[in-house]
């Protein structure tokens, strides 16, 4: 890391309606450094990079790069400055070929006047995917038929390929496997390796320890300090994040609890073509029932096929009372819950308020005569999100204007609401920051004391050790693994069937 | 495999079963009425006129938008290219066509810019202003194009013009941004705007384009009937859908990677049907019943997407 000052952040500020998202915050980066930025969801990590790169319109302050200030309007401008960003959610565009994916915006070489030179254009892309070790991904194919994490890697060529001066990484690696995350480590190492910097914004610590030279943490907007990797360790770092100690109560700390004997939930040879074969498991009342694997393994669509929401899904899924769950209307009528990975895309409906998103699937239950009250939904949408502890403005806010951590938290608010008895949570954690994850954890806890089931699908080990009562690992497809909650149980464990 | 059912290959034999599957089943039913080379190839006639406004309305659905002033521009625009005929031979015929055309959809996508309203409001309510001015353009009289100026009417000029409109469709999305970017903005309008895109400039654009293909598609239209008659009360409406029916198979089609020809043949595929009905001597409202529901069977079993996934 050289001494020199890439990035000069000066009294940036910004402010949506009366929440201060971003608030006076002054920072350096030196050139060759990898910076992580840390703290809660709704610190305004995301919201900091986003004013550098031309998401967002700066509210206040300078951003000076390189010895000159910088105020993009886009990313394709903020690009053309030395400024790239991997988002965390999809940044690719439906409907475009990969070339065109990595070049929009930037097609300016392939155009010969008004003409653009397709063939060129993908017999580059394909040259850049080649180099960064992405063969498998044909430069002139559609975007669409590749999977979340092979979009992703198309993103990372995308944002850096042109060498940026700064390359952002926003809470990207959630959605690689482990290959993926090499790889873009990798990426790191060689921009740092080059003299240029990058900004690494994650909620996994270890991650950030172990790939950051220094850590920025932000806490409700505000600047709190930048330590060295080197000097902290993850206890210290979350208590910088969230300004206390977070509790022994992180996991679970109870072993040897009876599973109970009764049995709410059957899955009997449930297939679907293609991505699941043969799933067979019970699910007992009381019980988290930890689902793990590589990220092509099949697990999320377990989450899937156990809601109805697969069409082509074989085999049977059935509660209790032998009712046989074929749809989600079915589903959710019998008490099933689903909170989707893809949260943006499959939870929440982001352009709508906190209220309507809450009160959703409950409308049979509070209409009156077929006639909706506002009061009364006003009423149960507040108990709910209060319970969760939402951080918000008020319930007629839009989601779209939340954290991820916070969003997710409405998820759980509307299934609360319903009162549901079994609930799927897939990768329930993602995206978010200790504090949220902790009231989570919490949350799950509560539910299963009250007799409610959980399966929990989650690519983080650490988090089936220590929340699930059971454990099924999967492999190709099928269950390659089960594990009953025990202390002596390790990651080497769990990695030993997935791979 | 996974590759070959998203090539453009399996997209070209998922049409072609469909048209054989058509034609046999008609074939079949009424041998003797129904399919003969010359009968196919006046279906195929009819068509690429369908076609060509199919292409044009393709680029502003796949960027979500709609337009129903498509057949009032089809009307108003062979009016004013007949008018312009009668002085300047062909030359006026296809600039006024076409120079019309475009106009109206410059108009319509600088309107739909400011005004800041659904496509749908802004076009419903042109249709109705397009409609009253193609009545008092021809001065409430029907027009009828000069016989020495009916090239487009049959082969081969409709088919070269057609082929022509095609060929521009095919550029225009492969070889240049335009293409690209109403792909980007019907995706995410949004990323497309942090992308650097003038979201409002290609939407401007894609509505120039497709009054560009309606100014084609007025050529062979009153070059087919050789009259055009202007009316009012929302006449022109029914107009709108018989190309936007090929569109939605290009947009259906969009995943094998070939539209224009999703769209060629969908058109086709709608014309064997329509003709197929009117070969068993079936009323007219139990042809566009049937048409009606085979477009939407097509279209369900070939652009289903898996059950829960968005469709807009």
């Amino acid at each position: 890391m050289s001494d020199k000052i890439l990035l000069n952040a000066e009294h940036i500020d910004k402010q949506f309606g009366i929440t201060h998202a971003v608030n006076d915050v002054s920072l350096t980066i030196n050139a060759g450094e990898i910076r992580a930025l840390i703290g809660e969801n709704g610190s305004g990590k995301s919201t900091f990079c986003q004013m550098l790169c031309g998401i967002y319109t700066i509210g206040g302050g300078t951003f000076t790069l390189d010895g000159k200030v910088v105020n993009v309007k886009n990313q394709v401008e903020a690009n053309n400055l030395g400024i790239s960003i991997i988002v965390q959610e999809m940044g690719t565009l439906s409907g475009l070929s990969v070339a065109e994916n990595i070049f929009l915006g930037h097609e300016e070489p392939f155009m010969r006047g008004l003409i653009k030179d397709t063939r060129a254009m993908i017999r580059e892309a394909q040259r850049l995917l080649d180099e960064y070790g992405f063969k498998n991904i044909r430069a002139g194919a559609m975007i669409d038929n590749y999977n979340f994490e092979d979009r992703k890697l198309v993103e990372i060529v995308k944002a850096t390929y042109m060498k940026p001066k700064i390359l952002i990484v926003d809470e990207t690696t959630t959605a690689l496997s482990q290959n993926g995350r090499l790889e873009l480590y990798k990426i790191m190492d060689a921009v740092r390796a080059d003299g240029r910097s990058v900004i690494f914004i994650s909620h996994d610590l270890g991650e950030v320890l172990e790939h950051c030279d220094t850590i920025s943490i932000l806490r409700d907007g505000e600047y709190i300090d930048t330590v060295k990797s080197s000097d902290v360790d993850e206890d210290s770092l979350k208590r910088l994040m969230v300004g206390r100690d977070i509790g022994t109560a992180y996991y679970r700390t109870d072993y040897g609890k009876e599973i109970s004997g009764e049995v709410v939930l059957s899955v009997n040879g449930v297939t679907i073509p293609g991505q699941i074969e043969d799933v067979n498991f019970e699910l007992h009342r009381g019980e988290i029932l930890g689902f793990g694997g590589l990220s092509e393994c099949g697990m999320h669509e377990v989450g899937k096929a156990v809601f109805g929401a697969s069409w082509d899904r074989q085999g049977s899924v059935k509660l209790a009372d032998g009712t046989e769950i074929t749809s989600i209307p079915q589903a959710i009528k019998h008490s099933i819950a689903y909170a989707s990975k893809d949260r943006d895309n499959e939870s929440i409906i982001l352009n709508e308020s906190i209220r309507n998103n809450t009160v959703l699937p409950s409308l049979d239950d509070l209409a009156e005569a077929h006639i909706l009250k506002a009061g009364k939904l006003n009423k149960f949408a507040q108990e709910f999100v209060d319970k969760m502890q939402t951080k918000m403005q008020h319930i007629h806010q839009f989601v779209s204007e939340l954290s991820g951590g916070n969003k997710q938290k409405v998820v759980l608010a509307r299934w609360l609401g319903k009162g549901s008895d079994i609930l799927v949570l897939d990768s329930p954690t993602r995206g978010i920051d200790v504090k949220v994850k902790q009231a989570i954890y919490a949350l799950m806890s509560e539910l299963t004391a009250q007799g409610k089931s959980i399966v929990m699908i989650s690519e983080e080990i650490p988090e089936l050790l220590g929340m699930s009562d059971r454990i099924l690992i999967m492999k190709d497809g099928r269950i390659n693994g089960e594990f009953a909650r025990s202390e002596s149980l390790s990651e080497e464990d769990l990695i030993a069937k997935m791979v | 495999m996974q590759n070959f059912k998203n090539s453009k290959l399996f997209g070209f034999m998922i049409l072609g079963a469909m048209v054989l599957f058509f034609y046999g089943l008609f074939k079949f039913l009424t041998p003797t009425n129904f399919g003969s080379p010359a009968n196919l190839f006046s279906y195929f006639q009819s068509s690429i006129i369908y076609s060509v406004g199919g292409c044009g309305l393709y680029f502003i659905v796949v960027m979500g938008l709609f337009d129903f002033a498509v057949g009032a521009n089809i009307v108003l625009s062979s009016i004013v290219g007949v008018i312009l005929s009668e002085k300047l031979g062909y030359i006026g015929f296809i600039i006024g066509c076409l120079g019309c055309g475009t106009l109206i959809g410059i108009l319509i996508g600088f309107l739909y810019n400011k005004l800041n309203v659904p496509s749908m409001i802004v076009t419903v309510g042109l249709m109705l202003v397009f409609e009253s001015l193609a009545v008092f353009v021809a001065g409430g009289v029907k027009q009828t194009l000069a016989p020495e100026l009916r090239f487009f009417s049959g082969a081969p000029g409709n088919i070269i013009l057609a082929a022509l409109a095609f060929a521009l469709m095919w550029f225009i999305l492969n070889y240049t941004r335009i293409g690209t970017y109403c792909n980007a903005i019907g995706s995410n309008e949004f990323t497309a705007k942090n992308m650097g895109i003038d979201v409002k400039k290609y939407k401007l654009i894609g509505f120039a384009l497709l009054h560009f293909f309606v100014g084609i598609m007025a050529i062979l239209t009153v070059s087919y009937g050789t009259t055009m008659t202007a009316l009012t009360g929302m006449s022109t409406m029914s107009r709108n859908f018989q190309p936007l029916m090929g569109t939605f198979f290009g947009v259906a089609f969009r995943k094998y990677g070939n539209p224009i020809s999703a769209i060629v043949i969908g058109e086709f595929i709608i014309a064997i049907i329509f003709n197929g009905f009117v070969a068993l001597g079936a009323p007219t409202t139990i042809q566009n019943v049937v048409t009606g529901a085979a477009l939407l069977i097509i279209v369900t079993l070939t652009a289903r997407g898996s059950r829960g996934s968005v469709v807009k």
